[in-house]
């Protein structure tokens, strides 16, 4: 059975709060974190980006799993903040973690579901049997525009999944996948910031497509909420995972040890994969896990997962755990995002 | 061996806005020639030492350039060894008169560093250091911090005694029309003053300064005179990590003892030094490396007055590289110029009674070249 | 700074130093930058011992009063100075507290 064999989560060490965000704005901070749900975002320094993060979270899943990288046949960098836009991350990351030059390397994006596409498309290479293992990572160091709401919540942070047949942690039962073209969030090439359509970033986009992947998913596998443990759900903000999560008929119990969003903000691309980290952190053999992610523009990858006996083994030898990372932090004013305006944008 | 020092010429250090290269290079050379009583065209080779102005002007083959500026066309050479240029090229001078290659030469240091922006001097000056130490960002002063540092933390080292030695050498600047800053300076003034890499503050720090120093060598060893009698130089690791000790300078070491048998004297035997005060920790390091004092005792040596003018052994009388300023590649010829006056009773109200044997001491990067002198009357 | 063919050698030898643990001997907090990096200021710079070698190296994800001598570090990837439009981007070594 395809499954996980190892993964790796990096949380960068700096988080701001609302509040240090408002004061610069002259905004109200109590009611912006009331509707969001952050209490602070987690920031990259200015010398870390996407492919930074990326071979942090790779390199981790690479020792914990004991995987010699020169095993892995294949490799995507999921993310809206790539460095490059003709350049590929993936194999700046492939080279450094060591995978010498025999794989395939591809960049994706998909708003913040272009670490769990990877998943879907990387399986494909372990089920036609090319290789022994494949690397699928969710990384961002994410974008929004000074004095935009999405300050509050864009943050940093990645996740990576190696991919095999044997000794898995955990299987993946099944996934599925619902598209569709609908403009809820974007940033043309060229532009600085991206841009969103407000309220319809809700039903018409984050919902019908969360909704519409997970119920084709459970009705496809003839199972229901109560036949999961955990449930994880791209985490935009406080307000939508818990949403969907009760409309589908998933408890907060289930929801609760992959939501992270309250402590880290939203790391678009890594965001539902943080969570899935967090879970499998926690999870025992046997247990069932359902995710489901999403990107903007639009779409939604569902999964199920089911955790098997080598978890154990797995979470003993596992240094950097997500709830290790969350605690693991130092607090700054928006000195660093000013910094890393003025990097990012070469100014 | 045996070399005479036939003259010297020294522009004032400092920011000299309406002055280019040429020149400061030319304003020294002359008045070296001059003191010299030579006529110009008894001068058969010149040895231009300078480490940074290619990096910021696009300007090299200053060896051609200089010389033929001076309208001469006799063998030139560009010399570089980062601050340790000028001493390097004095040693190199030198070989060639012992050589009998030639009988006169000129040797000119020269800096003009007043017309790039601080930041791209610091990067250029970093030239000095290794690949490694440049990706890190760490600059000149945060090299020698580190060395301050691990000297601090092994020997107690204190800040105060950093400040003592940029306070004795303003002191002495202060005595020195030709110096940068010559003007004194109270220990709170330099402990007070902005940090710029912990520990240091500006004022344990050299500046950045134009200047040119020349000398004119010659084989001609009869009469009175000033004689060089010791010339070495030691090479080290550039990369400082890659030293076998952080608190101390190895090629210092080397370089002193090479010198003292050379000239056939004891470190006893020394009445006045200049050594390179590119840092404060630098002086202190050198007052142990040359054997002046134990190790890890070159702060209380300095803080309690021995190489102050008016103590058993006076050092950087001229200000050294903190208060008479460091144009870089000058630097190296200037001390050969301040012993030079010294040892011949023109200090004036520098002048250290019967200085009869002086040293130099100049360091390249953080310690990988080093070049010492001896010089006798 | 680095030409992409001097950074294209380069970052073949960082898989050699991802990951390697080393002690903090010495630091300093930098204020005055060098070009291309006086965005980053102040910063930290220290020399990490290996065991068979030292080096120099930027320490990260820290406060200069958080550090003592000797502390345990280990070497992550993270970009080197500033990047102007037309250059390739320089990965490197750093280190950061563990």
């Amino acid at each position: 059975m395809i499954g996980i064999i190892s993964y790796g989560a990096y949380i960068p060490y700096y988080r701001i709060k609302p509040s240090q965000i408002a004061q610069t704005w002259g905004r109200e901070v109590a009611e912006i974190e009331k509707s969001l749900g952050v209490s602070e975002k987690a920031v990259a320094s200015y010398d870390e980006d996407a492919i930074t993060l990326a071979i942090e979270a790779g390199s981790r899943a690479l020792e914990t799993g004991q995987i010699d990288p020169k095993k892995i046949g294949g490799i995507t960098v999921g993310s809206e903040s790539h460095p490059y836009a003709v350049k590929p991350s993936s194999t700046t990351v492939a080279e450094i973690l060591g995978m010498g030059t025999d794989y395939l390397a591809a960049d994706l994006e998909f708003a913040c579901k272009a670490g769990t596409a990877g998943i879907q498309l990387l399986s494909g290479l372990i089920s036609l049997g090319k290789t022994q293992y494949v690397l699928a990572i969710g990384s961002d160091v994410a974008q929004s525009k000074p004095s935009d709401v999405l300050e509050y919540t864009a943050s940093s942070a990645a996740a990576a999944f190696i991919l095999g047949k044997h000794a898995t942690i955990a299987n993946i039962l099944d996934f599925t996948s619902y598209s569709s073209d609908t403009p809820d969030f974007w940033r043309k090439d060229g532009e600085k910031f991206p841009s969103h359509a407000g309220r319809f970033t809700g039903a018409p986009a984050y919902f019908a497509h969360v909704l519409g992947a997970s119920q084709a998913l459970l009705k496809k596998l003839k199972m229901t909420p109560a036949d999961f443990d955990f449930c994880v759900f791209h985490m935009p903000n406080a307000k939508f995972p818990k949403e969907a999560a009760k409309i589908l008929g998933f408890t907060f119990k289930m929801l609760e040890p992959g939501f992270v969003v309250e402590q880290i903000g939203n790391p678009y691309s890594a965001s539902s994969l943080i969570g899935l980290a967090a879970v499998l952190d926690v999870a025992k053999p046997n247990q069932k896990i359902f995710m489901c992610s999403y990107g903007s523009g639009a779409g939604s990858d569902a999964f199920v997962f089911e955790v098997t006996e080598q978890i154990t083994k797995y979470q003993k030898r596992n240094k950097d755990t997500v709830a290790k990372q969350i605690k693991n932090k130092t607090y700054i004013d928006y000195s660093l995002i000013a910094k890393n305006i003025l990097t990012k944008y070469r100014i | 061996m045996k070399v005479k020092v036939l003259g010297t010429g020294l522009t004032k250090f400092g920011e000299a806005w309406d002055k280019s290269l040429l020149d400061l290079a030319q304003q020294a050379s002359l008045e070296a020639i001059n003191d010299s009583q030579l006529s110009i065209s008894q001068i058969e080779a010149v040895f231009v030492a300078n480490m940074i102005h290619g990096k910021l002007t696009g300007q090299d083959h200053l060896g051609a350039l200089v010389t033929s500026s001076l309208g001469l066309k006799c063998a030139s050479f560009r010399v570089e060894a980062a601050c340790a240029s000028g001493g390097v090229a004095v040693h190199l001078g030198l070989q060639s008169l012992l050589a009998g290659t030639y009988k006169n030469v000129l040797v000119v240091g020269i800096e003009k560093m007043t017309d790039a922006a601080t930041s791209k001097i610091s990067m250029s000056l970093m030239g000095a250091g290794s690949d490694q130490e440049r990706k890190a960002g760490l600059t000149f002063p945060a090299l020698y911090a580190l060395m301050a540092k691990a000297h601090m933390q092994k020997f107690g080292t204190t800040r105060n005694h950093l400040a003592a030695v940029a306070v004795k050498n303003h002191y002495h600047a202060s005595l020195n029309e030709k110096a940068q800053f010559p003007f004194e300076v109270t220990e709170d003034r330099v402990l007070a003053s902005p940090i710029i890499a912990s520990p240091f503050t500006l004022f344990d720090a050299s500046p950045i300064t134009d200047g040119a120093a020349a000398c004119v060598l010659s084989s001609e060893t009869r009469g009175a005179g000033v004689f060089i009698t010791g010339s070495a130089v030691a090479s080290d690791t550039v990369d400082l990590s890659s030293r076998k000790s952080l608190t101390e300078i190895a090629a210092t070491k080397q370089a002193a003892k090479q010198a003292l048998a050379q000239a056939g004297i004891d470190l006893t035997d020394i009445k006045v030094a200049e050594v390179h005060d590119c840092f404060t920790i630098a002086e202190i390091l050198a007052m142990e490396d040359l054997g002046f004092c134990e190790k890890g005792m070159g702060g209380e040596f300095v803080q309690k007055g021995t190489t102050k003018l008016g103590g058993k052994l006076p050092v950087n009388t001229s200000g050294g590289l903190k208060a008479c300023g460091h144009p870089v590649a000058a630097t190296g010829v200037k001390q050969i110029i301040e012993v030079t006056h010294q040892l011949q009773k023109r200090a004036g109200k520098r002048q250290v009674n019967g200085a009869n044997v002086g040293l130099t001491h100049n360091v390249g990067g953080s310690g990988a070249t080093v070049v010492i002198h001896i010089l006798q009357s | 700074m680095s030409s992409p063919v001097q950074i294209w050698r380069q970052h073949k030898q960082l898989n050699k130093y991802l990951g390697k643990e080393g002690k903090l001997i010495v630091w300093t907090k930098i204020f005055v930058a060098p070009e291309g990096f006086e965005h980053q200021t102040p910063y930290i710079v220290g020399i990490v011992d290996f065991g068979d070698k030292r080096m120099p190296l930027q320490i990260v994800d820290c406060e200069e009063d958080n550090l003592t001598i000797n502390q345990k570090v280990k070497i992550v990837i993270r970009k080197i100075g500033k990047v102007r439009a037309e250059d390739v981007i320089e990965y490197g070594s750093k280190a950061k507290p563990i």
